[in-house]
């Protein structure tokens, strides 16, 4: 049974889901230059952030994982890998979208995108290596040092617009003013919250498919002793 | 009944989407202080738009109905090895 803050979890992202569409297609303003295709912002920035949270979120969990060696940490590991992918897929595809229209093609050899190529493809290669592994250990421990090593992108994907200057807009700045009207940033930070909401709701039920999936392991296990034990205690009792 | 294949689904779907979206083959960039309110530019805008966003839902909702399948597939499979060892 589900606890009662999972209950919770759910019902706050099914209300805010709405609720963020609606600041983005009835109070968010359109933008004077690009017009509508611009609002492909609000999705697609948190979209890139979810990545960052997921991708952040298994390297700090493997490097708990090459410390404890607890299982646990393993697969909140394991959770935010596949979460990283999801979002990072997302953001690879609405990104050319979004430049087809506004740059005139669909893709550019610029640093931030391949980068975030790159690191999309680590996460598959991490997810891959995981699926096809034998010995859970190993795998385990393989996993954990490609995802501290695959996160060493995210400082380069977020630099890469001031380091390399591109196409790729900066997309906020700490100091002087991001330039958003207010009434977009409102909208943004609603889809910010909205999909922080979802990614922590796939995060929980992910969690507890590994769990699960853990469960039936040792089930699996217990079962195939069990008519082992249960032959040797025949054995033992007919030679008394 | 044949298997659902989620990557087959999904393969199918973007290409659908990716063909809906596909116009002259020469997309000229919106220049700077060009007008974004023209009616074509608003319908081609909203043309991608749309496919953007349903591209996000798709995932999302993909993902979640897989999440779904295995975890209601794991589960069944833990109440099965219960019942046959008698826990």
């Amino acid at each position: 049974m589900r606890p009662m803050w999972s209950r919770v979890l759910q019902i706050t992202t099914l209300l805010a889901v709405p609720a963020s569409l609606y600041m983005v297609f009835v109070v968010a303003p359109i933008e004077e230059k690009m017009g509508v295709i611009q609002k492909i912002f609000y999705f697609h920035v948190p979209s890139a952030f979810m990545a960052f949270l997921g991708v952040g979120l298994c390297a700090v969990m493997s490097v708990l994982y090459l410390v404890t060696r607890q299982r646990r940490w393993d697969l909140v590991a394991h959770a935010a890998a596949e979460l990283g992918v999801v979002f990072c897929t997302i953001v690879l595809i609405t990104g050319p979208i979004w430049a087809r229209p506004v740059w005139g093609v669909w893709w550019t050899g610029e640093v931030r995108l391949t980068s975030t190529l790159v690191l999309w493809l680590i996460y598959v290669g991490y997810l891959l290596l995981r699926q096809n592994a034998e010995n859970r250990e190993q795998a385990a421990r393989w996993a954990a040092i490609t995802g501290i090593v695959g996160a060493l992108d995210m400082p380069i994907i977020y630099k890469s617009v001031e380091w390399w200057r591109g196409l790729h807009p900066v997309v906020l700045k700490m100091s002087g003013g991001g330039g958003l009207d207010p009434v977009m940033g409102r909208a943004f930070a609603a889809c910010v919250v909205t999909f922080t909401l979802l990614f922590l709701c796939l995060l929980v039920e992910r969690v507890r498919l590994g769990r699960l999936e853990d469960e039936v392991e040792s089930l699996e296990q217990q079962a195939a002793r069990r008519p082992l034990t249960a032959a040797t205690d025949a054995g033992g009792g007919s030679s008394r | 009944m044949t298997a659902f294949e989620p990557g087959t689904f999904l393969a199918g779907l973007l290409s659908g989407l990716l063909a809906a979206i596909q116009d002259s083959p020469a997309v000229a960039p919106i220049a700077a202080g060009a007008s974004a309110v023209r009616p074509d530019a608003v319908e081609r805008g909203l043309r991608f738009l749309a496919t953007a966003y349903s591209v996000v839902w798709t995932i999302l909702g993909t993902y979640l109905v897989i999440l779904s399948f295995r975890l209601r597939r794991v589960s069944r499979q833990v109440r099965r090895i219960r019942e046959r060892l008698g826990l």
